[in-house]
């Protein structure tokens, strides 16, 4: 078996901790470089992204691959990338949260799971985040994006107050706003002027996708 | 006999979930962040974690508390003409709460943001259901400051309606609010408390959770003997246990925590035990209210509300297509009928699709009709010596004159109208008549009998004095700001909390 072959067998098998000894393995033996398992890692989502739009994958098993995968980059590969001196390579940073005044979080979670499961590296700030957190943290990791959700029609407003923000800050133009949730619409993004709106976590990818490409 | 009830535990397995939720009330508790509840509920005897919030709440509490809750209770309209009750053992129907949109074929994508005038016709049109007892906030007026819905719903209900209104335990100040103005409408404080008009709306966030902006609510709600729903709305897979078994014992925590919450607050509150609970659909992650499960889910509460002798309320007519097709047909008898036959007390069932997101006129009038078709159900077959009619059956079947039926007898006559549901909306004619009535759908004819309501229904009015007293009072609600709210409630990080609940008039303004 290639090391791509024992990857995939652990993340399928929802195997975080033989996952983490491969990845522990592999670079302590110089079998591959922390940034070239991480790629393969991509390979093997990549697939479970497949099987999932073909339906034999649902939406458990795909937070659970994430979460297998998750554990292995913040204790193995992340750290030996840093030591690299290297730049982890992902297709963008994006920050995701629920607005102030909402608890909600589920229809976030998901964004968060399928959009790492897609190559993006995702920060989730939670629930109740206010306006000035969601900047905050976006300046500091260098982000892309900024991902809002909303699950009460009362708490919608506080995604207009996000993107007041960055404009009074003179930081608009610096990122990519999306929004989300159930009482939001495509025409409630273009009202507050965000710049992509999606229905679910499926569209939320191919969304940024688009607009990154 | 009448329809059996539809059961899907037994009661060997409800013993077991009561079990499993005092273990679970016990032992992991209910988070509830509010000081003030902390401080009830460590009075009578339960733990508080004051680093997770969790109230650990003792099976003696919970015994003794539920001896409390009263097994009926009554509603009222608005000037009190009109009136039902809520017990244990009978069946009412409501419409469904809330959504943001309404179903409009002048638009090009067939639906628009909800305004006050949609949430007025349908008001109206709750008003003139011969099956729909009651209505609550169902349809969000987009072109209303939120800080002054509660004051607009109210009024527009109070001109409209002779039947009661329901509306969310939104905090202290919004509560307190509709106290005041349902007494400024019905005339006194003292006559709101002994004929109660609103029926409040508490959500817990599942799992386990009472947050404070809901428990504020409660407390005026309970003080003034307003019947309140305690409901969670798990999903089961990504806020419950994927289990059925599971989401019903997590849930009886949440629905136990929120009703001795409510005896604390003043004993002999009135409450229904309730769920709006459903699935995840693992395919995408939303929650799926059509679902087969629902209905399951739903069974199971009204089981467990037997137990506790407590009025029982959960859903109905839910569907999560966005169109009016056969899904839409399929989910929302499926999950009228499974609560029905459940033997629920209060389903909130009319007028909602697209998972109550969107609202149609035309599925107020339709849902009555299936709500007619369900008490229908409900009622079984009644058996003795005339039903089986011995008599008839030899007279017809032997007369010596060819072509008897039993379409002329008197036996018929006598019966028919106790025996079939008679429909209004559901269409029975051969093609050919069909045709020529203009071959229209159930959606066509609905919205013929949504337009003869809007044009004949009339409401009690107020008196200008009252209307004059409202304005005041609205205006009042105006000019207050969200910081204002946010440091009442006690939901800011920067807001003082206010220990007791009391509101004096000056926290109003």
């Amino acid at each position: 078996m290639t090391l791509e072959d024992n990857l995939k067998a652990k993340i399928l098998e929802w195997d975080e901790e033989g996952l983490i000894e491969i990845c522990k393995s592999a670079i302590e033996k110089n079998e591959a470089s922390a940034t070239d398992i991480l790629k393969m890692i991509g390979n093997v989502m990549e697939y479970v992204g497949e099987l999932y739009e073909k339906e034999e994958y649902f939406v458990p098993e795909l937070i659970v691959a994430s979460n297998t995968v998750k554990a292995a980059i913040d204790q193995v590969l992340d750290p030996a990338i840093k030591e690299m001196g290297v730049e982890k390579e992902t297709k963008g940073k994006v920050v995701l949260g629920t607005v102030e005044g909402d608890v909600h979080s589920i229809g976030k979670d998901l964004v968060g799971s399928f959009l790492f499961a897609n190559g993006y590296e995702v920060f989730n700030l939670g629930v109740e985040v206010p306006a000035a957190k969601f900047i905050e943290k976006a300046e500091e990791v260098g982000a892309k994006v900024i991902g809002l959700s909303s699950l009460l029609t009362m708490s919608m407003d506080f995604q207009r107050k996000v993107i007041n923000e960055l404009e009074q800050k003179g930081l608009r133009d610096k990122y990519i706003v999306i929004i989300g949730g159930a009482p939001t619409s495509e025409d409630w993004a273009g009202e507050i002027g965000a710049d992509g709106w999606a229905d679910d976590a499926l569209e939320t990818v191919s969304l940024l996708n688009n607009l990154l490409s | 006999m009448k329809l059996n009830k539809l059961k899907v535990l037994s009661n060997e397995e409800i013993q077991t979930i009561h079990s499993a939720t005092m273990e679970l009330m016990s032992t992991v508790g209910v988070k509830m962040d509010a000081k003030d509840v902390q401080d009830l509920f460590e009075k009578h005897g339960a733990t508080v974690d004051p680093d997770t919030d969790f109230v650990k709440i003792p099976e003696y509490l919970v015994k003794e508390q539920l001896k409390n809750v009263p097994n009926s209770f009554k509603l009222h309209g608005p000037d009190g003409s009109y009136s039902f009750e809520v017990n244990t053992e009978s069946t009412k129907f409501a419409s469904l709460p809330c959504p943001v949109s309404i179903y409009d074929k002048t638009q090009k994508k067939g639906i628009r943001k909800s305004t006050l005038a949609d949430t007025i016709k349908q008001i109206r049109i709750v008003n003139a259901l011969e099956h729909i007892s009651s209505c609550q906030y169902d349809l969000w007026a987009h072109d209303v400051p939120f800080m002054e819905l509660h004051c607009h719903a109210l009024r527009a209900w109070a001109r409209h309606s002779y039947k009661p209104y329901g509306m969310g335990c939104f905090g202290k100040i919004a509560s307190q609010d509709m106290m005041n103005i349902a007494s400024i409408i019905v005339g006194s404080e003292e006559d709101l408390i002994k004929r109660p008009r609103l029926i409040g709306f508490f959500s817990p966030t599942s799992p386990l959770h009472l947050p404070q902006i809901m428990t504020n609510g409660l407390a005026i709600f309970a003080k003034y003997k307003q019947p309140t729903i305690i409901a969670p709305e798990a999903l089961a897979g990504s806020s419950a246990p994927v289990t059925l078994a599971g989401l019903l014992t997590q849930i009886n925590a949440e629905i136990l925590g929120g009703i001795i919450l409510a005896q604390l607050y003043n004993s002999g509150a009135p409450v229904f035990y309730a769920s709006v609970s459903h699935v995840t659909d693992m395919r995408s992650g939303n929650s799926a209210l059509g679902s087969i499960e629902t209905g399951l889910i739903t069974a199971g509460v009204a089981q467990m509300a037997n137990l506790y002798n407590i009025p029982s309320r959960a859903l109905g007519g839910a569907t999560d297509s966005k169109v009016f097709d056969l899904q839409n047909g399929i989910e929302r008898l499926q999950t009228l009928m499974l609560a029905a036959q459940a033997g629920i007390n209060y389903i909130t069932c009319a007028g909602t699709y697209e998972a109550t997101l969107s609202e149609a006129l035309e599925l107020l009038v339709i849902d009555d009709e299936l709500v007619g078709m369900v008490q229908r159900a409900l009622e079984g077959v009644e058996v003795n010596e005339d039903t089986i009619g011995l008599d008839i059956i030899k007279k017809v079947a032997t007369s010596t004159q060819k072509g008897t039926t039993f379409l002329g007898e008197k036996h018929t006559l006598k019966h028919m109208r106790k025996e079939l549901y008679f429909p209004t909306l559901l269409d029975r004619n051969r093609r050919a008549t069909w045709r020529k009535k203009g071959s229209k759908d159930i959606m066509m004819r609905a919205r013929e009998r949504v337009d003869e309501i809007l044009e004949t229904q009339k409401g009690p009015g107020l008196s200008s004095e009252v209307e004059n007293k409202l304005a005041d009072y609205i205006k009042m609600v105006s000019e207050r700001s969200i910081d204002f709210y946010t440091q009442a409630e006690g939901i800011s990080a920067s807001s003082v909390t206010i220990d007791n609940i009391e509101i004096k008039k000056e926290d109003l303004k």
